[in-house]
């Protein structure tokens, strides 16, 4: 593994978030709740004017982050804040930082801070992950 | 201002009953929504700690919300979500989830006015008990009615 403290990783984008993997994951999840499906439910209950992405879904894509940083690494620990909603047709963008790596064997665990951001609304997901990476 | 205790419900069980398998071809089409490559190894995505448990426990995101006196179509929120674990998950292998609510806690919020803040935590492990992950979730419930 060539980062170190104070890096920050590659970011992982998402453009946009779509209606239709929204209706895939209500699936997935066994949860038709009509705020991820249906932009008039959403009016209604006045928070917003388009779907909703379901909050999981927005884990994933960080998880998607920190596979494409450390291949071959396993994610031993994920703990995620949700601080706002990410919208149909957004673009989201999972990122972190590493805090701390220390040697553990052959491989190296690996502290970051991580998060999502969409560009109108800033962070809407803050939190850690701790990953045991390959050392080389 | 004095609020009415939430619903004692910490402690209520929401261990499932029929063994939760992620299959490969869903775990394909997941992976394909969110831009990522399916594993060959056959693990699945790792997110599937949230879908496995909870499509495994107990209860049903309404059902939850109705042991908490809550009704699912005011809107849950997803404050928080921790994973650890133990192993990897993988497509094709039944797992089982036990849990319960750990926590429900009620309070003033300055943006969602009265809310209760409830936790419950979901493991879950292979059919011989080995453990695979452990999960604590909280959610927001807007308790409009008592503001």
């Amino acid at each position: 593994m060539t980062l170190k403290v104070g890096d920050k990783l590659t970011p992982f984008v998402i453009s946009p978030v779509t209606r239709e993997s929204m209706r895939e994951w209500a699936v997935f999840l066994h949860d038709p709740n009509p705020i991820h499906l249906d932009a008039e439910v959403v009016k209604a209950k006045g928070l917003g004017d388009r779907e909703i992405n379901q909050g999981p879904t927005n884990v994933a894509y960080i998880i998607n982050m920190l596979h494409n940083n450390f291949p071959g690494g396993v994610i031993e620990s994920l703990d995620s804040r949700f601080l706002d909603n990410v919208y149909a047709d957004d673009t989201a963008e999972a990122f972190g930082a590493v805090t701390e790596a220390v040697a553990a064997g052959d491989r190296v665990r690996v502290t970051c801070d991580i998060g999502l951001r969409v560009a109108a609304r800033g962070d809407v997901i803050s939190g850690t992950a701790v990953i045991l990476a390959p050392a080389n | 201002m004095d609020l009415p205790a939430p619903p004692d419900v910490a402690g209520t069980s929401l261990s499932g009953t029929e063994p939760y398998i992620i299959s490969a071809e869903e775990n394909r089409a997941l992976c394909r929504t969110i831009n990522a490559e399916p594993a060959t190894d056959g693990s699945a995505h790792p997110i599937y700690y949230y879908i496995a448990t909870q499509v495994g426990m107990g209860q049903t995101v309404a059902g939850l919300c109705e042991v908490c006196d809550f009704d699912v179509e005011v809107g849950p929120m997803m404050a928080g979500s921790k994973v650890t674990f133990a192993a990897p998950l993988m497509t094709d292998q039944p797992y089982l989830v036990e849990g319960e609510i750990t926590s429900i806690v009620r309070k003033q919020s300055r943006k969602l006015g009265v809310m209760d803040l409830m936790a419950y935590e979901l493991r879950l492990k292979k059919p011989d008990g080995t453990p695979v992950l452990t999960t604590v979730n909280s959610w927001v419930l807007p308790r409009r009615e008592l503001a």
